[in-house]
């Protein structure tokens, strides 16, 4: 990646022919003659990271669609901001690229006789300041989360399960939940970043959303809100230190600009590239596509509460009306997998025994006709720019179900943060009837999809079915894994019968990486850059 | 009314602006649909986790006291905390707004170069091909879009040439100076300057280049027509000490003014090329803000915005009264 050294200014070279043919003007004389020797002493003109890459250094740039809300990693809900704080952070236990679960700063864990949970710390951690972590840090932490009282009102509250104490021990930590938290492992894998308490506490959110003092492979080095982060690796990191030497994150949120970037070799790694400008970056001989499948389930959500939708044939029919192979094809490129339940595949609870609704229009008519609401008008109500081709694909859908003979379908744009305040009302009476929406379930288990959107006290839900959450309530309450993931299969059954949603897509991320780095993407969105080897 | 009387009644009716921006910002929270909570708590947030996070901002009071706290800890220079990142309003604008002025004042001087050489050329040609150039040129900087220009200018070149960065701003203009001082290479700080605020400084100047080419074009040409200039024809003096020293003196008095009021627009009009270019200014925070209903950062950019809109008003005004008395007595 070009850096701001000099060696970055030699790179460009016509850049210097003018600043040589400027000073030769200012001196009375024209130009032109002697620019063809402006570049002679470079070496380096067109190999773009001549500057970096020369010597051993390693330094590599990330570009997103938009940087963070503040370093606080216990004060905030969402994925930039995760993955810049994730550098510095890290929690008691991590994932793989898959969403296996893997040790974080906790060796060993396991779940005792009374249900609660024990984390084993590793000996000798130490945050970035120099201090070790102690049980008594991670117990502050946790509690920083889960109780108001403690410091924030975080936007995390609930993703560590309903906690009800935290103890600590020699090198341990128990957490015990209220009742039986079946994923409770599964939520410290991806949630609850450490932090040292005697910092926190020393320091107001200004200074805290401004600094970091983490455990992570990576150290703060410069923080320009709005601009970029700059870090270093965390020599004494417990895992070893990353192979990058110098780490700089920056954001742009128009997608052209940032594959620019990339193109003009400014930076290694770019986020969400779109569709369009996948051969761009394909065909040119500094950068690669690369992607993977999300934890990303994209939807139309339908109430179950008013008509059409409160018949479940109507429902159906709309399964049977969009085509959504085609639209995978035809408005993603192929970047999507086509879904027939709640859990994707390799999540928790997922039922490889169902097949995705076929795309037959004679069906969705009948169904309709069935329905006994022929010839009715519905809106589907759709965010842009908030999912990949978002309203290209609300569209797509409801041009599709427009094209049967007895239903019209217009589409409404909707600013995002507009829709969700719809979308989350707190009753489902103020929910929209028919919209596109798409959820991240980074925990990798089935109940995470299923119980906030479709059980009927979900923040999200469309739908009250009793049967749905007695089969819900009892995988909360299963203690043996192997009878959870059954009723897990037999709620996405359940599910894919009631059709409280058309199942669209699960969303795939798509990243341009430059030819001069090695790395893989993950399955949960995160970028993980020490992983990342040179070429 | 006295020179300084004018710049104090100029300032006192500058100051009912900005209250009114901070008002009519304010009262849009309640008309915009959405809320900052969305953009704070995940999708799956419980009413209870909603309701503490709008305890937490003070968002279940009762208009008038959110209003009147505002106002109050306003008049004691604390512009309130984002909603968002957590951080002090006036850290978060101050640090952007700087990028915003330089790339304002970069686009000017784009402006400024070329327009003006191009508007004495144009009129002194009149009806020639240089002129029609001109001509073709200024129209085509007024219609082209700068978020097109934009693109283009980073895809010819950052990406095929790699003459200049495509987005960023790698170093500053204090930068610069400061490699004076700490006796760091000082033209290589300068062209990475260079490299970075080039692109966006043209696409942002260029429709004001366009503007003021056809200013200085029609003010030269009214100029030249008048008796004065035929006076110092007749009297034998030098063509260029015509047109240089005495029209275009008197044509850029207008042309100076709607620069002035230009620059205040640029501030707060940049938003979308400091999107294209990936600038970190003002005019990103203010979308970012908007977007995420982080109510006291974008009233914070807007406070900025219309002030320094105001100031530039008031010391356009102030330069005008200065050289034309006759609007102080007016």
């Amino acid at each position: 990646m070009p850096t701001d050294n000099d060696d970055h200014v030699d790179r460009r070279t016509v850049l210097k022919y003018a600043g040589t043919a400027g000073s030769v003007g200012l001196a009375g004389c024209s130009g032109g003659g002697d620019g063809g020797d402006g570049g002679d002493g470079d070496g380096d003109g067109g190999d773009g990271d001549g500057g970096d890459g020369g010597g051993d250094s390693f330094e590599l740039g990330v570009t997103m669609g938009q940087m963070d809300s503040g370093l606080d990693p216990q004060d905030h809900a969402e994925t930039n901001t995760e993955i810049i704080v994730g550098q510095l952070y890290e929690g008691l236990l991590d994932r793989d690229k898959e969403g296996g679960i893997i040790a974080g700063l906790a060796n060993e864990w396991e779940r005792t006789e009374d249900g609660s949970v024990q984390f084993m710390l590793r000996d000798g951690i130490t945050f970035h300041n120099g201090d070790e972590v102690t049980p008594q840090d991670v117990r502050y932490s946790i509690r920083r989360i889960v109780f108001e009282d403690v410091g924030i009102v975080s936007p995390q509250s609930n993703d560590l399960g309903l906690v009800d104490e935290v103890t600590t021990g020699d090198g341990q930590v128990t957490v015990s939940f209220e009742g039986f938290n079946p994923i409770a492992f599964q939520l410290f894998a991806t949630n609850g970043p450490i932090m040292q308490q005697s910092w926190v506490e020393e320091n107001g959110g200004d200074y805290i959303n401004r600094n970091a003092n983490g455990t992570g492979p990576f150290r703060l080095t410069n923080y320009e809100s709005g601009n970029q982060v700059v870090y270093e690796p965390n020599e004494e990191y417990w895992d070893g230190a990353p192979e990058v030497d110098e780490l700089t994150m920056t954001a742009s949120s128009e997608s052209s600009t940032r594959v620019n970037q990339l193109l003009a070799e400014e930076t290694d790694i770019v986020t969400n590239v779109p569709p369009n400008e996948v051969s761009r970056v394909n065909s040119s001989d500094v950068a690669t596509i690369n992607s993977v499948a999300s934890a990303r389930i994209i939807f139309l959500q339908m109430r179950y509460d008013v008509e059409p939708f409160s018949s479940q044939q109507f429902r159906q029919a709309m399964n049977h009306a969009v085509d959504v192979e085609s639209i995978i094809e035809n408005v993603l490129n192929g970047f999507g997998n086509i879904t027939s339940q709640p859990t994707l595949d390799g999540h928790v609870g997922y039922n490889p025994d169902i097949d995705p609704y076929p795309y037959d229009p004679d069906e969705a008519e009948r169904l309709v006709e069935e329905s006994g609401h022929a010839g009715v008008e519905i809106t589907l109500e759709t965010p842009i720019g908030r999912y990949l081709r978002d309203g290209q694909i609300a569209q797509a859908a409801a041009s599709q179900i427009d094209s049967l003979s007895n239903v019209s379908c217009e589409v409404e744009q909707r600013e995002f943060s507009s829709l969700v305040q719809d979308v989350t009302a707190p009753n489902i009476e103020d929910r929209p009837h028919f919209n596109l929406l798409g959820w991240g379930n980074a925990e990798f288990d089935g109940s995470q999809t299923l119980t906030p959107l479709l059980s009927s006290e979900g923040a999200l839900t469309v739908l009250k079915n009793d049967e749905l959450d007695g089969l819900l309530t009892d995988a909360e309450a299963t203690e043996d894994p192997d009878e959870r993931v059954d009723i897990l299969q037999e709620a996405n059954q359940l599910a894919h019968d009631l059709a409280p949603w058309v199942f669209m897509h699960q969303q795939f991320s798509v990243y341009g990486v430059s030819s001069d780095i090695s790395w893989e993407p993950r399955a949960d969105e995160f970028i993980d850059p020490d992983t990342a080897t040179q070429q | 009314m006295s020179l300084g009387r004018f710049a104090l009644k100029r300032s006192l009716q500058g100051i009912g602006v900005v209250w009114g921006v901070i008002t009519v910002v304010f009262a849009l929270r309640f008309v915009t649909p959405g809320s900052p909570i969305n953009a704070v708590a995940p999708l799956d947030a419980s009413q209870e986790t909603r309701q503490a996070i709008a305890a937490e901002l003070g968002l279940d009071q009762p208009l008038y006291v959110q209003y009147g706290r505002y106002v109050f800890e306003l008049l004691q220079g604390d512009m309130g905390r984002s909603y968002i990142r957590g951080q002090e309003v006036t850290t978060l604008v101050f640090e952007r707004l700087p990028a915003t002025v330089e790339l304002a004042v970069a686009a000017s001087v784009v402006a400024i170069v070329l327009a003006i050489p191009l508007g004495v050329i144009s009129a002194t040609n009149r009806n020639d091909p240089v002129d029609y150039g001109a001509t073709l040129l200024s129209l085509g900087g007024i219609s082209t879009p700068n978020f097109w220009l934009g693109i283009m200018l980073i895809l010819i070149f950052a990406v095929e040439f790699n003459i200049f960065n495509t987005s960023g701003r790698g170093v500053d203009v204090g930068d610069v100076a400061l490699s004076v001082v700490n006796a760091e290479p000082f033209v290589g700080t300068l062209l990475t300057w260079l490299a970075y605020i080039t692109l966006p400084a043209i696409a942002l100047g260029t429709y004001f280049m366009a503007l003021i080419t056809r200013l200085t074009r029609s003010g030269m040409l009214d100029e030249l027509s008048q008796g004065y200039v035929q006076a110092a024809r007749a009297k034998g003096l030098p063509r260029t000490l015509i047109r240089y020293k005495h029209a275009l003196r008197n044509t850029l008095i207008p042309v100076i003014t709607v620069l002035g009021l230009q620059l205040g627009t640029l501030i707060g009009g940049a938003v979308i090329t400091e999107a294209v270019f990936s600038w970190p200014g003002l005019g990103t925070l203010v979308i970012e803000s908007i977007n995420q209903r982080d109510w006291p950062a974008l009233q914070g950019s807007l406070i900025v915005i219309g002030t320094s809109f105001v100031l530039v008003n008031i010391l356009v005004d102030v330069v005008y009264a200065y050289l034309d008395p006759e609007v102080v007595t007016d």
